[in-house]
């Protein structure tokens, strides 16, 4: 009874959802509005009105400006809120010291199973072309692709590796407790930052100068937004590992 | 020869989705979407999105795995 229920269900949801995927226009049609409209635009003067080659990320830094800042808010405050529900679930006595009682339970925590040899030795030789390979790509995100978001991810990979190999001990000096809260809030803060600069100069919040001799003020906000995404996602990333490894 | 891979990538995704949605055994399941990321990343680079493709390779393939095996690790390995 219960199992026809869902079949029907799922019927019926799918049955609008299936006549919405014929009725979308065939893949790659160049006559579409989305193709005929923004997208030649951006195509055709994005480099210029952007100064990014990547389009992708100069859609995502200056046309979608705005976007990316919510965006970046919304993983902001997912990680806020995975923070409260996995805090709420820890025993402590005291009611708010919750980064010292995690990192105490951590240190009293018993020594977990060591680290395959071949895994500790892969990642330690690896982990300066990895950190050198996340760095390249925030950087060089405007020109190739990738950009803040992918560079942050690899970087909070490669601290989450260091962190299983060598002990959360040896890398507690990469996330030092005081530039926790602004690491995590670097996205947000550097979009914030930015946009006042952008707002001074052209008077738009995160617009960009679009005079010709100002070119180097433009990259260099670019690059300043860039490097704040990828260290606020690289620290949402291993914030969440630690808080949910630690008890 | 380019829509035979997509074809294979897709079958295989499917084929992935499908047991990580079936498998019992959560450690199991942990890899298998391992894998259906590393089939996405593949998908979204064979389309022509290398920027969304090094996303899900860092985060679908890499962070989310250990996400989940921490949380495995905390909890039970064994579906109830």
């Amino acid at each position: 009874m219960k199992k026809a229920f869902v079949a029907a269900l799922l019927i019926v949801t799918a049955i609008p959802l299936l006549i919405g995927v014929v009725a979308l226009p065939p893949h790659g049609d160049p006559d579409t509005p989305v193709h005929t409209h923004i997208s030649a635009r951006y195509l055709e003067e994005g480099r210029e009105e952007a100064g990014a080659d990547n389009i992708v990320t100069g859609v995502l830094l200056n046309y979608r400006g705005l976007d990316t800042a919510g965006e970046v808010t919304v993983i902001f405050t997912a990680l806020m809120a995975g923070l409260a529900v996995l805090i709420s679930h820890k025993k402590q006595p005291e009611g708010d010291a919750t980064y010292d009682a995690a990192e105490a339970a951590a240190e009293d925590a018993p020594v977990r199973a060591p680290v395959s040899p071949v895994v500790s030795f892969v990642v330690r030789l690896l982990a300066p072309f990895i950190a050198l390979f996340a760095v390249y790509v925030i950087v060089n995100g405007h020109v190739t692709p990738g950009g803040g978001f992918q560079g942050g991810a690899i970087l909070g990979a490669l601290f989450i590796a260091l962190t299983i190999v060598l002990g959360r001990e040896r890398t507690r000096t990469l996330m030092p407790r005081l530039a926790q809260p602004w690491m995590q809030g670097a996205a947000l803060l550097t979009f914030v930052g930015v946009g006042i600069v952008g707002g001074a100069l052209t008077g738009h919040f995160l617009g960009y100068p679009a005079q010709a001799s100002l070119h180097l003020a433009r990259e260099l906000m670019m690059l300043v937004l860039e490097a704040g995404i990828g260290l606020g996602g690289a620290a949402v990333f291993a914030t969440l590992f630690l808080q949910m490894e630690a008890e | 020869m380019s829509v035979v891979f997509d074809i294979m990538l897709l079958v295989f995704l499917i084929v992935t989705a499908l047991a990580v949605a079936r498998a019992k055994d959560l450690l199991g399941a942990a890899i298998l979407f391992s894998s259906y990321s590393l089939m996405m990343c593949l998908l979204w680079q064979h389309r022509g999105a290398p920027d969304v493709a090094m996303t899900e390779a860092a985060v679908g393939a890499g962070i989310t795995t250990v996400l989940f095996l921490v949380a495995i690790g905390r909890t039970t390995r064994r579906e109830k």
